[in-house]
């Protein structure tokens, strides 16, 4: 029956085609202009880490004075101050930890023939690669004692492996940051993120580093951030060692905390850290704060979905509706004007509700050929969205998750528009039009 | 004379079809004139002077991996090889650029910290005397920096001890009108205002400070250096160009990148807006084409449901005027209706967003303006089916019973 059906809307479809290509055209649109955005949502809302998001932590502590203000809704700065970063680290228990900043090398291998350029580089903890997975295909992070020492060693992904070498097996190679020679210790597989979750801070889409090195290095060798420097107070600093003596704020800072048992002592931690750094001059505040986010509250709380994307996808389903107040106005005329038909159909023993299916069985198969059409206008939308806004190049893009679900909703907004014309046209008594036949 | 009665009868009692319309029409209005709105916000903001002229200034930066180098002597070197080019008026070695969206930023206040006073949160760049000139600018009251000004910071206790700061700052801090002379305080340390540029936005000209801008003449080095060359109108491109190969070769151990014009830098920092505005416009248009098809086809349905009445209007000696005056009426009636609706929905919306998000209040004029053209399209999409109506034959009346 089905089948026949299909059989017959598709007869019908072609009956009537200028109004048919109104309707899918409508639908298309529709369908288009609410996938670009949802597809640019659904990118930046996805969880970019889903199996641990909930077992991974921001560190924030409430460092400012009482009285100072921050531009979060809770007033606790984003970022840590390097003394906190360093005795956070220092910290007893077994959860993995990673203070971070984003910084930046001239990369070279020294010989008259490679040309130095610019990269960016994580400095980090080793902790960082097993907390946010990523793989190594060669070697391995540096060792504890490598990290404690600040030798010189780094990671570098597959792809920069191949830049440099022209192949991934580097282990044991060198490079140079600048006038630094460091050891390659492991060669990661290319890890790119789409949202740069772990580091906010520097711009949510930037793309993630493929050189990582200990952040021992820091002190040791003056390796300054990148980043972002955030201050609440005035504080003279000549060099970056007064830098890493201050109160400004410009380390990150995650932990691995798999129960709530862990997550509550290390919660507990961090009050005693605080209440014993109080003791020692630092906190200035009637209560103490601190706070741990996991992967999603903290991409939440940066509010990484733009106000703009969400403007612009609430308009697109009203843009949705009225496309669809369209397709039943079409609708009600195409279905109308075949009363006659439906007569005749009815006349010759057709029940009410076969006629129903039938109907919408022609809007479903409408929704489909519109929601085909709408996934090659969202394509174009996405194309326009990556042209204008280059950041957002891995995040305007349909994952299968959006290719499904643009038929699936293109076919149920047909089928809400079609579900009155059809009620209405199945109950066409047939008596009436078979007088005038 | 517009037998209204008549037309407000006959569409109560197919009010679907009106009804549809009406949705529509309300929906339209009330996405168009706030997408209008927020769009205008964004117009307005791309449009403003930031007082540099963008086209004839470029940036680079210069990463310096030599451990022996004495970057001061370096940056000297530099400044001085950019300025010899040809075409090139003026270069400086620059703390950050300025409409890049990243950079310093910090507060000047009327007393010296740690005293409470007014504050003023600006961004500031630093160089040396070459800086205001590079930047195209030129200070409408007070004087320029002289070489005497210009502080090195590095072992010695030396701090820079005059400013020159944007009007919208020294305005904000001392007045309008007023600030040149004052003395203003950059954490303890004591600035005085020599010299007052009428627009100059700093880092950040989206912000809410985007206006209050600061240069201070100070020189700190360090191996990561900006720089920024001011050229000749037209000569930019080519002296871009040179760049890259001029710096190396005076000193090959670092890296030259981002060699970017000011207005490229500008036009990156504002992407986000011109992505906004493109989606609103792109969005606008295909909703009045939308709306209109809608009209069309629900006008031509009306009048294929209504033939045999017209025909039957004609044989009793419409005239053919009447007929179209009919569906013109019947439409100005569910779009006045519908319009009417929107705009109470335009207004709700407007409240909405503005209190969800940082969105201007929406005028009312959006509104007007905005139902007023519906309107007219709303007229013109009825247009051709009442005008296909008034053909119709008057026999088609007496073709059946």
């Amino acid at each position: 029956m089905f089948v026949h059906y299909i059989d017959l809307a598709w007869r019908s479809l072609r009956q009537t085609p200028m109004v048919t290509f109104l309707m899918i055209l409508a639908i298309a649109i529709g369908i288009g202009v609410t996938m670009t955005t949802l597809s640019v949502y659904h990118m930046m809302s996805m969880d970019p880490i889903p199996h641990k998001s909930d077992r991974l932590f921001a560190v924030q502590l409430q460092t400012m004075d009482d009285g100072e203000t921050w531009r979060t809704d809770d007033d606790i700065p984003y970022q840590l101050t390097y003394p906190d970063a360093i005795n956070l680290q220092a910290l007893p228990g077994e959860f993995a930890r990673a203070a971070m900043i984003r910084a930046g090398f001239s990369v070279h291998l020294n010989t008259p023939r490679s040309k130095p350029f610019i990269e960016n580089a994580r400095v980090t903890g080793r902790d960082f690669f097993s907390m946010f997975d990523l793989t190594f295909i060669h070697g391995g992070a540096w060792t504890e004692a490598q990290s404690r020492d600040a030798a010189p060693v780094v990671v570098i992904d597959e792809e920069m492996a191949q830049q440099l070498f022209g192949k991934t097996d580097v282990v044991g190679e060198s490079l140079f940051l600048g006038e630094r020679r460091q050891e390659i210790v492991g060669v990661t597989q290319k890890w790119r993120p789409t949202i740069k979750f772990y580091d906010l801070n520097n711009g949510s889409f930037g793309k993630a580093e493929r050189l990582f090195v200990p952040f021992s290095h820091v002190k040791a060798y003056d390796v300054d951030t990148w980043g972002n420097t955030n201050g609440w107070k005035f504080e003279e600093t000549r060099d970056f060692n007064d830098k890493m003596n201050s109160e400004m704020l410009w380390i990150q800072f995650w932990v691995q905390l798999d129960t709530p048992q862990q997550r509550q002592a290390f919660g507990d931690m961090l009050m005693a850290y605080m209440q014993q750094q109080q003791n020692q001059g630092r906190f200035n505040r009637d209560t103490l704060a601190y706070s741990l986010q996991d992967v999603n509250a903290w991409m939440n709380y940066n509010d990484v979905i733009s106000e703009d994307n969400k403007i612009l996808v609430g308009l697109s389903f009203m843009f949705l509706a009225v496309c669809v107040a369209n397709i039943l106005g079409l609708l009600l005329a195409k279905f109308m004007r075949r009363a006659a038909d439906v007569g005749v159909r009815r006349a010759l023993g057709a029940s009410k509700r076969q006629v129903f299916y039938q109907h919408l069985v022609e809007v479903g198969l409408l929704g489909l050929l519109g929601g085909t059409l709408g996934v090659l206008f969202a394509q174009l939308g996405l194309l326009g969205v990556r042209q204008t806004y280059n950041y957002y190049e891995s995040l305007a893009n349909m994952d299968w998750v959006m290719l499904l679900s643009a038929p699936a909703i293109a076919i149920s907004a047909c089928i809400v528009a079609g579900l009155y014309p059809a009620w209405l046209v199945c109950r066409t008594t047939p008596a009436t039009h078979l007088k005038v036949q | 004379m517009f037998e209204l009665k008549p037309t407000i009868n006959a569409l109560m009692r197919s009010k679907l079809g009106a009804v549809l319309l009406i949705l529509q029409l309300a929906i339209t209005l009330a996405i168009v004139s706030n997408a209008v709105s927020i769009i205008q916000d964004r117009m307005t903001y791309l449009n403003k002077e930031t007082g540099y002229p963008e086209d004839n200034i470029f940036k680079f930066n210069s990463l310096n991996f030599d451990k022996q180098l004495d970057l001061l002597q370096q940056v000297e070197l530099d400044e001085q090889s950019l300025r010899g080019i040809t075409g090139v008026i003026d270069a400086v070695a620059i703390s950050s650029v300025p409409l890049s969206g990243s950079g310093s930023s910090g507060g000047l206040q009327l007393k010296p910290e740690p005293q409470e006073s007014k504050r003023s949160t600006m961004g500031y760049v630093t160089g040396d005397e070459h800086i205001l000139n590079t930047l195209g600018l030129s200070v409408s009251e007070g004087r320029d920096f002289n070489e005497a000004d210009v502080v090195v910071i590095d072992e010695s206790d030396a701090r820079p001890s005059v400013v020159i700061v944007s009007r919208a700052l020294s305005d904000e801090l001392f007045g309008a009108g007023k600030g040149l002379g004052e003395t203003i305080y950059w954490g303890a340390d004591p600035l005085s205002i020599i010299g007052i540029v009428e627009t100059m936005a700093n880092q950040w000209p989206k912000s809410s400070f985007g206006e209050k801008a600061a240069i201070i003449p100070m020189i700190r080095v360090g191996n990561f250096q900006k720089y920024l060359v001011r050229t000749a109108p037209g000569a930019r491109a080519q002296v871009m160009r040179q760049i890259e190969e001029l710096m190396l070769s005076s000193h090959r151990d670092r890296v030259v990148s981002d060699i970017t014009g000011l207005d490229q830098k500008k036009a990156r920092y504002d992407a986000k807006d011109v992505l906004m505005m493109r989606m609103l416009m792109t969005l606008i248009v295909v909703l009045v084409v939308v709306t209109a098809l809608g009209i069309f086809g629900l006008s031509t349905f009306n009048i294929s449901k209504r033939t045999k009445q017209i025909g039957t209007r004609r044989a009793l000696g419409a005239r053919k005027s009447a007929i179209v005056r009919y569906f013109v009426v019947e439409n100005a009636l569910i779009c006045t209706v519908g319009l009417m609706l929107g705009s109470a929905a335009a207004v709700l919306l407007g409240q909405k967003l503005m209190q969800w998000y940082s969105v201007p209040a929406l005028g009312y004029s959006f509104i007007v303006v905005t139902a007023s053209l519906l309107l007219v399209m709303s007229l013109l999409s009825v247009l051709m089916p009442a005008l296909r109506a008034a053909n119709i034959s008057p026999s088609i009346a007496t073709r059946s019973v």
